[in-house]
């Protein structure tokens, strides 16, 4: 029962853990510069699945948004009503990061498809190389 | 080179799941991120700022020099792109 109990609890951060596994392997071994950036992207979504999850609690907590909330509120608020409104505030701002890195990150690909005519960065390396000598 | 990769996401990995077994459940009301800072935010909002989403009133109003510049990091973002792309052809 307990071990039961344990991974209920649990298997949301082990999700989380497989998918950032799965990116962090993308990017130390994939060799194609795109892939490499796909897999730094899933990396960036397990966090911030992570990050929306700490927010959850259960039993009867809805949306972090005030019921009855508009003019004059003379009801009491709880907070544990409500969600953790924090991590969702931030992973918001973590998204504006993510794509502004992404947007960066796929005009520099362009750049080098354009001067090696390849993505593969072995190939690249050796053409690197070939030019020094 | 690829295996090398493989050993060292799965050690990460499987240390990254031992440390979850201090974590707390989830979903648990009583866990450390929804007991400290967050029930003063929750609790506050509308008196102090009227919005009653909490998600809106952080962003916009206890956190609004971080959004101001946030549309910084994004027009820096996309200047970046501009430069590199419209470089000309040689």
């Amino acid at each position: 029962m307990e071990t039961i109990e344990f991974i209920i609890g649990k298997y949301n951060y082990w999700v989380y853990i497989i998918l950032m596994m799965i990116g962090f392997y993308a990017m130390i071994g994939k060799r194609n510069l795109v892939k490499k950036l796909m897999g730094m992207n899933i990396f960036q979504w397990a966090i911030i699945l992570y990050y929306v999850s700490i927010a959850s609690k259960k039993g009867g907590a809805t949306i972090p948004i005030i019921q009855n909330g508009h003019g004059e509120v003379t009801h009491a608020i709880e907070a544990a009503q409500y969600l953790n409104p924090l991590p969702h505030v931030l992973m918001l701002t973590a998204i504006v990061v993510g794509v502004s890195t992404t947007g960066v990150a796929l005009a520099l690909i362009i750049m080098i498809y354009r001067r090696f005519h390849t993505l593969e960065e072995d190939e690249i390396i050796d053409m690197l190389r070939a030019t020094k000598k | 080179m690829k295996s090398l990769a493989f050993i060292v996401t799965v050690i990460t990995g499987v240390l990254l799941i031992y440390a979850t077994a201090d974590f707390p459940d989830w979903g648990d009301p009583s866990s450390p991120a929804s007991l400290h800072v967050s029930p003063r935010y929750i609790e506050k909002t509308v008196e102090e700022t009227g919005v009653p989403n909490m998600v809106t009133s952080v962003l916009a109003d206890y956190r609004g020099y971080d959004t101001l510049f946030e549309t910084t990091v994004i027009f820096t973002a996309g200047i970046t792109a501009v430069m590199l792309i419209r470089r000309p052809r040689k």
